[in-house]
């Protein structure tokens, strides 16, 4: 495959994880690791370093585009990525300390828990009657969108605050302790926990998988992980999948994203269950 | 939108685009160079593993960079790694256009969360790249 061929191939990949990534809320990682290594014959740290620059791009561009449809509420974002980063550095410091593959397999578990739920409510467009929360009043984590796919405007409270700092807390943990991303938590620990729009919990998720990330990101460059030709075209590629995928959410109902993430929360469950049990490594 | 989302916002669009422009600028300059001389590229190859991802100077310190962007004609690999290096502190960018706009609308809560934040995010970038 000639230089040019390779280069316009893995741009459209990444303009390709950038538009999921953009309604799923997770960072493309999950999605360009594997393309990386299997199609394009990308080692594992580079596909690694890469992942980090798709997980930045994307919220450069998703969070771009979600705060300025009102998707993303920043307050909420900023609230919640403080636990993650606490859970993070907390996660970094316990390496070699708690045993990985319990904490696998227990995770496993909850997402398997969070799927049943999400299929428990797979056709729950916006939940309508909230309890208030007085944390949630305290720190303001309430927002309205307006929903071009319902054609009104759409309030919402979090609710079970603390249960989704806790959660936040566990995904910045597993962020820590086995160096992989965390926005399939993010979104579920608003989603299911927190009782938030499901667009609201993808668009949020993307503003802060870029905090995060870039928290970590010194630690891939330092290594020499990042490499350029293949941080170049994955970062054009996400950058503009990313914000053009800010376009397509809001024609999406809360439901059809929540359908398309359900299957990537079944393959982290049963993957990280796998794990834990030491079938896979 | 209140004005620190649209300062947030325009912050992560024009810092993502400006460290694209540079890193695309920088790979299509060693490309160029590669095409005109006996060794092209071979971008499947370098990427391979670590041994041949090293047939390009890949930098990881700070200082390591500026030197290279220093020098006259500046080095292709060094104007990429720029735009990387730019594209991984746009976050804290936001984060700190976000503690402005929290401090200026007098939300001491949400401006003590983003300060710590930041915090974190510095100390973990500066100890790995500061070299």
């Amino acid at each position: 495959m000639s230089d040019v061929v390779f280069l316009i191939t893995l741009l459209g990949a990444a303009a390709g994880a950038g538009v999921l990534g953009a309604i799923l809320g997770l960072g493309g990682g999950i999605l360009l690791v594997p393309i990386l290594t299997l199609f394009f014959g990308v080692s594992l740290p580079y596909a690694m370093g890469a992942s980090i620059v798709s997980v930045i791009a994307t919220s450069c561009g998703a969070a771009a585009g979600h705060l300025t449809s009102g998707l993303a509420n920043i307050r909420l974002g900023l609230f919640l990525a403080l636990f993650t980063v606490t859970g993070a550095l907390a996660g970094a410091s316990l390496v070699g300390i708690v045993p990985p593959r319990a904490l696998q397999a227990l995770f496993g578990l909850a997402l398997g828990y969070s799927a049943f739920t999400t299929i428990r409510q797979l056709h729950v467009e916006v939940t309508e009657s909230l309890t208030t929360d007085p944390l949630a009043q305290r720190f303001a984590l309430e927002g309205v969108y307006h929903d071009p796919a319902l054609g009104r405007d759409v309030a919402y409270r979090a609710v079970h605050v603390r249960a989704g700092a806790a959660v936040m807390f566990g995904a910045g943990l597993l962020s820590g302790l086995l160096g992989i991303g965390s926005g399939a938590f993010k979104v579920l620990a608003m989603d299911t926990f927190m009782r938030l729009p499901m667009k609201v919990s993808t668009a949020t998720s993307n503003f802060m998988i870029g905090l995060t990330a870039a928290a970590s990101a010194g630690v891939y460059f330092g290594r020499g992980d990042i490499h350029p030709v293949i941080a170049t075209p994955v970062a054009l590629g996400v950058l503009v999948g990313s914000y053009g995928g800010t376009r397509l959410i809001g024609r999406l109902r809360n439901t059809t994203v929540r359908k398309l993430f359900l299957p990537i929360v079944i393959y982290l469950a049963v993957s990280m269950l796998l794990r834990g049990l030491g079938v896979l490594k | 939108m209140s004005d620190v989302e649209r300062a947030v916002s325009r912050v992560l669009l024009l810092g993502g685009s400006l460290a694209v422009v540079l890193m695309l600028a920088g790979l299509v300059t060693l490309q160029v160079r590669a095409a005109r001389t006996a060794h092209p590229l071979d971008v499947a190859h370098v990427v391979e593993n670590r041994e041949a991802g090293r047939s390009i100077d890949v930098f990881v310190s700070l200082p390591q960079l500026a030197r290279a962007l220093g020098r006259r004609p500046p080095d292709p690999v060094a104007i990429v790694t720029a735009g990387i290096v730019l594209l991984l502190a746009t976050p804290g960018a936001a984060l700190v256009v976000a503690l402005i706009g929290f401090v200026r609308v007098r939300e001491r809560g949400y401006a003590g969360i983003c300060a710590a934040l930041l915090a974190a995010l510095v100390c973990g970038f500066l100890l790995n790249v500061a070299g």
